[in-house]
């Protein structure tokens, strides 16, 4: 009975200690994690939809929760006007896992400037082609005040062929940001022009 | 063994996995590139000299019955530590190795460390062996990667070593070049030491 | 998702052995003789088929609600570990006969690493439940055909002449370098 207690007191202790070093060092790098994270996958699809360097765009970070998701939102900002929206939304039901999508919109118009893909786990060659811009320039111009959908389905959207699942995974990560731009908007551009005029002011008054 | 033997076994005697037939798996999923085999290396190496000081430290402290259980949490912990570090410093790296750095894990080179040395070891030896071994698993790695990425890709870290006339035989990042290219080191590693007289594998 | 293209992928196109490298010690290990592959093939595909059960259970229902899926690494090995001595246990008391023939590999398979791979590839192409077994038992299924393929192979291969210093591992690697190319055949069934 001692030396039981003996082992699982040795075990328990290397076993806190190690949770205790995991703790420190996930909690002192998780910023620094996030932080790459941003610029090497979601960097290159911002990118192109804004045709701006990367760097100054990531730090202009919002997350907007909606139920128990959250949803990452990029802006652009030019002479004290908002030009840019990209919201990143998980598509589900991609033929194998989420396809996460970049939609940028300009608030102004409410017009999709374009959809990228962030990452995507579907067939090379098939579900892939979802990358190609012949497919994806399908988005561009939409006006994002209803939900879209596939020809198949009713809709506007062709799918490609043989992907039917990534292509509705596609459309239905549109549709999340179209429900959430709807009930989200005003607020979204609320907190934007808030951080902003804070910037400004403090940069005038300088 | 002393010090200086110890510092310098992994560098020849016991080259991993050349004539310390372990970690065969890293060997060969990592080595597509020169880049990939260096930065496989390094992260098994860290891991390597922190188990094998810790191993150590605790060898008296550590019951028999429990040894293993016991590595196997140190280990697994650096190699969380590693994983995590990697995605904040070198993330392209990290997504480029994907899996196999959680695989560190299960690599039979830490663990046989462990067993075979630092639980019965001084810390400084263990430290020693585990940079010994670690940097020669570092060389052979870098060494396959340099091969399979010169030949395969027409680069080295990504410089470009042929004229554009060369066509790379693309076979060799693939895996079955990646068995053959193993295989055939091995033969010639091992026809080297028996002309030189030392023992080589042979079973 | 078609359930019978992933069984198709994951033991021919995607062989977990011969095309993402996993499990390459044993591999080379008992493949020797045609006896020990049979007792390893079967051993994986036992073991691996319950530790991904255990381990995507643990995942999903303890490791992600918490927050906590950086620590999958460790808290994967733990389970792995813990199982296969279970299993040794639970085999031991059952059934002579096979704790016999199948015994001596339980220890070898908590470090191998095509246990541990399938578990991690699971997670990273999110597999629900039902795919989640079908992936594991095929792959394992996989790594079963090549190593008794092998092994047939290397049975032959003792008694022809090889060259002295490519004896041994050496040879074998080549020959598992040749039976990948012919795997790479299938590459294009599931597509």
């Amino acid at each position: 009975m001692r030396e039981i207690a003996h082992l699982v007191l040795v075990l328990g202790v290397i076993c806190s200690l190690s949770a205790a070093a995991l703790a420190y060092v996930r909690t002192s790098l998780a910023g620094r994690i996030e932080m790459q994270e941003d610029f090497y996958v979601r960097g290159p699809a911002l990118e192109r939809l804004f045709k701006q360097p990367a760097e100054g765009l990531l730090t202009e970070k919002l997350t907007v929760p909606v139920g128990d998701q959250t949803y990452p939102v990029f802006y652009l900002r030019e002479a004290g006007e908002v030009t840019g929206l990209a919201v990143e939304a998980a598509g589900h039901g991609g033929y194998s896992g989420d396809i996460v999508i970049m939609i940028g919109l300009d608030p102004r118009d409410d017009r999709v400037l374009g959809v990228e893909i962030v990452s995507h786990s579907e067939t090379p060659g098939v579900g892939a082609k979802v990358e190609l811009a012949s497919f994806r320039q399908q988005w561009t111009g939409l006006t994002l005040d209803q939900p879209v959908s596939l020809t198949s389905d009713g809709g506007g959207i062709d799918a490609i062929t043989g992907a039917t699942f990534s292509s509705r995974a596609m459309v239905d990560g549109t549709n999340q940001v179209v429900e959430m731009l709807r009930d989200h908007r005003q607020e979204i551009l609320l907190l934007i022009e808030e951080r902003s005029s804070g910037g400004a002011v403090s940069g005038g008054e300088g | 063994m002393n010090f200086r033997q110890t510092l310098t076994h992994g560098l020849w005697r016991d080259l991993p996995p050349f004539r310390m037939v372990l970690g065969l798996c890293p060997t060969l999923a990592v080595t597509a590139t020169a880049e990939n085999g260096l930065g496989m290396g390094i992260a098994v190496t860290f891991v390597l000299i922190f188990s094998n000081m810790f191993i150590s430290l605790l060898r008296k402290v550590i019951p028999d019955k429990v040894r293993i259980a016991s590595y196997i949490v140190v280990i697994a912990t650096l190699v969380v530590i590693v994983e995590l570090a990697m995605k904040a410093f070198f993330f392209p790296l990290s997504q480029q190795l994907g899996i196999y750095i959680p695989l560190i894990v299960v690599n039979c080179i830490i663990l046989g460390r462990a067993e075979a040395f630092a639980s019965r070891n001084p810390v400084h030896l263990s430290m020693a062996d585990g940079l010994s071994v670690g940097l020669g698993f570092s060389i052979s790695l870098t060494l396959v990667g340099s091969i399979r990425e010169i030949l395969g890709v027409g680069t080295w870290f990504g410089m470009a070593v042929f004229p554009d006339s060369f066509e790379p035989f693309g076979f060799m990042v693939q895996a079955p070049g990646a068995f053959l290219c193993l295989g055939l080191l091995l033969g010639l590693m091992n026809a080297w030491s028996r002309r030189r007289g030392e023992f080589f594998i042979q079973t | 998702m078609d359930l019978f293209l992933l069984v198709i992928g994951s033991i021919f196109v995607n062989n977990i052995l011969l095309a993402q490298y996993l499990g390459n010690c044993p591999f080379c290990g008992v493949s020797k003789k045609l006896g020990p592959a049979i007792g390893m093939g079967v051993a994986v595909i036992f073991v691996s088929t319950l530790a991904s059960i255990f381990t995507w259970i643990v995942y999903h229902y303890l490791l992600e609600p918490q927050g906590l899926e950086y620590l999958k690494t460790l808290v994967f090995i733990l389970v792995i570990a813990a199982l296969v001595q279970f299993v040794e246990i639970f085999i031991k008391k059952q059934s002579k006969g096979l704790y016999d023939s199948l015994g001596i590999f339980l220890p070898l398979i908590t470090t191998n690493c095509a246990v541990m791979g399938i578990a991690l590839l699971n997670i990273k192409h999110g597999f629900d439940f039902v795919e989640m077994i079908v992936f594991s038992a095929s792959s394992a299924a996989g790594f079963a055909l090549a190593i008794l393929l092998f092994a047939s192979v290397r049975e032959r291969l003792f008694i022809s002449s090889v060259p002295v210093a490519m004896r041994g591992t050496a040879i074998a690697l080549v020959t598992a370098g040749v039976m990948s190319l012919a795997f790479m055949g299938f590459a294009g069934m599931t597509n």
